[in-house]
């Protein structure tokens, strides 16, 4: 990235807008010819830009394959209401990619855990669409997924895609059922048990709430998945991305930068820990 | 090389950086107070103000013959190389899409004149994070390209000062483009070969052997005497160990949460791009203001506020400056200048709750050799 490039924009056109869940929505936004999703690398994030209003930092959830880029956003703030109103044909500010994203290349020959919590799971979208690409390489892809409530599970069009895949399964739960789920209720980490993971040849992809990753961490840990074999991505305050303005600093490190996704030994002197 | 000069040598050096194009900026009497403000002439220097300063407190008083007679006031090279406030671009929106119609651009090189050892640092240390390589920032770079540094050693400790503490002072040892010392009746100049074309037409004279030693005792006084001192010669690794330390507690007990110290502090860099919007024309303008980590919003996102209380946001300004920082960026993120003290409106001492957080770790670990009684 060049210097001038951290705080330039690139237009971001929306040509869709895909409605997850009541309050999140994602964007499919054309970058013109000279970007493409290809330079986005999976677990990286972009600033997305609403004109005089602010930025926030949003995970890319499109995968290097795909011809248009792709963020979630759930309605919170005054920023990410405005991106859940946007019309196809608007445009937005789009700045990045930042941070390191998952190690992809560490799941060769892995059985990969996908674990994530509500709106964790766009960073992840990108790695199982390439893993799902290329079955022969990784033994293996478990999906492990949860939400607050049926209703807040997003990506469902996806799952028959990802259930039908060769070496994938996909696994759900929710804390709270409704009366046609039929499915697991319960926190992430009850699908640990029956999910058939290989302790031993496992490497972990995990994102979510703190609380989640915190648990599903120490599960992993006593089923025997070494503690580096532990990816997490962690979130925080952004304003600049580029490890300039301290808002993202987690102990020594900038999550902007030298994240979002940490192993684990990296980080945890520093997360769980009350007040960081 | 070493020379000595006469005191009004001083009015020829500004004249001769204004005549290279540097914007010279040096410790000059405003409001009350020793700021760094622009100089046209050596007349604009603080000359023989005396500041006496303590926790929380900031006065002038006595009259000192000395040119270089205050130590530092709120103000450092921060300000003009990372101002408080800037314009990154101005857009507008042009119906298809955001346009910029400008975008930050500088053409200052400043000159710091008479700033202190301390100060010097204070840039080294700010360049670590705002000149990462592949995170350089555009702005800091921009102001702080073509930069220089004429440095007045110390040759009196201020009442908060550490930076012997530190390894920053009281004189400086490296990275200056002249550094001075201030004798009682002239000047000692080390001007590195470099440097020599600023001195064009003043009147210098090789510094005699006494003359130098007369500068070292006048420096090594000031370190015998500084305001105060950080207990250990290497804390950060230990600090760590200090995070639970109840001393945290006790130190915040006081802070307003006012983000005083953040604001003084020569190396702290946080800050926050807001939107200004201008009715009249629909443009925006995106500026960076500084920030501070003992705001409470500072770390609030839509997945919680990590920092909810004021000792953890306390315990983070000083963990960073004394812990995270030297494994960021391999340097301590405090230079000993003592300014947080100082503009403290509670008078909250960094040096007690780093050294308070040393000596409780002390004082754990003794209890734990000492073993249970029985």
């Amino acid at each position: 990235m060049s210097r001038l490039a951290l705080h330039a924009f690139s237009r971001g056109t929306v040509r869709q807008v895909r409605r997850e869940t009541p309050d999140t929505f994602t964007l499919v936004l054309d970058l013109g010819e000279r970007r493409t999703p290809a330079d986005f690398m999976p677990g990286q994030f972009n600033m997305l830009y609403v004109f005089g209003v602010g930025e926030v930092p949003i995970s890319v959830a499109s995968s290097r394959r795909e011809k248009l880029l792709m963020h979630t956003v759930r309605s919170v703030g005054t920023v990410t209401s405005l991106l859940t109103k946007l019309s196809v044909g608007e445009s937005i500010g789009v700045r990045g990619p930042f941070g390191r994203g998952w190690p992809v290349a560490e799941a060769d020959g892995k059985q990969l855990l996908i674990i994530a919590g509500g709106l964790g799971l766009p960073p992840l979208r990108p790695v199982i669409e390439e893993a799902i690409a290329k079955p022969g390489r990784i033994a293996g892809v478990k999906i492990l997924y949860g939400a607050r409530t049926p209703d807040d599970l997003i990506y469902t069009h996806e799952y028959p895609t990802w259930q039908g895949a060769d070496g994938c399964d996909l696994h759900l739960t929710v804390d709270r059922g409704n009366g046609a789920w039929r499915g697991n209720v319960g926190v992430v980490t009850t699908l640990f048990p029956k999910a058939g993971i290989d302790p031993g040849n496992a490497i972990a992809f995990i994102c979510g709430p703190e609380l989640m990753l915190k648990f599903s961490i120490l599960e992993l840990l006593k089923m025997g998945v070494p503690a580096e074999k532990i990816f997490i991505s962690l979130e925080r305050n952004m304003s600049c991305a580029s490890g300039t303005c301290g808002h993202c600093q987690l102990g020594p490190l900038f999550i902007c930068r030298d994240g979002p996704v940490f192993s684990y030994p990296r980080v945890k002197d520093f997360f769980p820990k009350e007040g960081i | 090389m070493h020379f000595a000069a006469a005191k009004g040598s001083l009015n020829g050096l500004i004249l001769n950086l204004q005549r290279q194009g540097f914007t010279v900026v040096g410790p000059s009497l405003a409001e009350g107070v020793v700021r760094l403000k622009e100089l046209k002439g050596a007349g604009d220097l603080a000359s023989g103000v005396v500041d006496i300063q303590g926790p929380g407190s900031y006065v002038l008083g006595g009259e000192s013959a000395s040119v270089f007679a205050s130590v530092n006031g709120p103000d450092s090279p921060k300000m003009y190389l990372h101002p408080g406030e800037v314009e990154l671009s101005r857009l507008v929106d042009k119906g298809s899409g955001v346009e910029p119609v400008s975008v930050f651009r500088s053409d200052k090189k400043y000159a710091f004149f008479g700033i202190r050892p301390c100060d010097l640092r204070g840039v080294e240390v700010m360049d670590r994070t705002m000149l990462m390589p592949g995170f350089e920032d555009p702005i800091y770079s921009a102001l702080r390209h073509d930069s220089i540094f004429i440095v007045a050693n110390c040759t009196r400790a201020g009442e908060n000062c550490f930076c012997a503490s530190m390894g920053t002072g009281p004189a400086a040892e490296s990275g200056y483009d002249v550094a001075l010392t201030e004798l009682p009746q002239k000047l000692l100049y080390d001007i590195p070969e470099r440097s020599m074309g600023l001195f064009q037409g003043i009147e210098l004279r090789p510094a005699t052997e006494e003359e130098l030693h007369e500068g070292e005792e006048m420096v090594r006084r000031t370190r015998e005497r500084m305001g105060r001192t950080i207990s250990a010669k290497d804390p950060a690794r230990r600090m760590y160990a200090a995070l639970d330390s109840r001393v945290w507690e006790k130190a915040a007990e006081r802070c307003l949460a006012c983000a005083n110290c953040t604001m003084v502090c020569p190396t702290c860099f946080c800050n926050t791009i807001v939107d200004r919007t201008d009715l009249r024309d629909a443009s925006v303008s995106r500026v960076r203001v500084w920030d501070s980590c003992l705001s409470k919003d500072f770390v609030y996102s839509a997945g919680g506020n990590p920092r909810q209380d004021r000792i953890s946001r306390y315990r983070q300004f000083v963990m960073h400056k004394f812990a995270y920082w030297p494994d960021e960026f391999g340097t301590y993120g405090c230079v000993g200048c003592g300014r947080c003290i100082t503009w403290c409106p509670v008078g909250i001492d960094i040096t007690d709750t780093v050294n308070g957080v040393l000596k409780d770790l002390h004082d754990s670990a003794n209890k734990l050799e000492a073993g249970p009684v029985v």
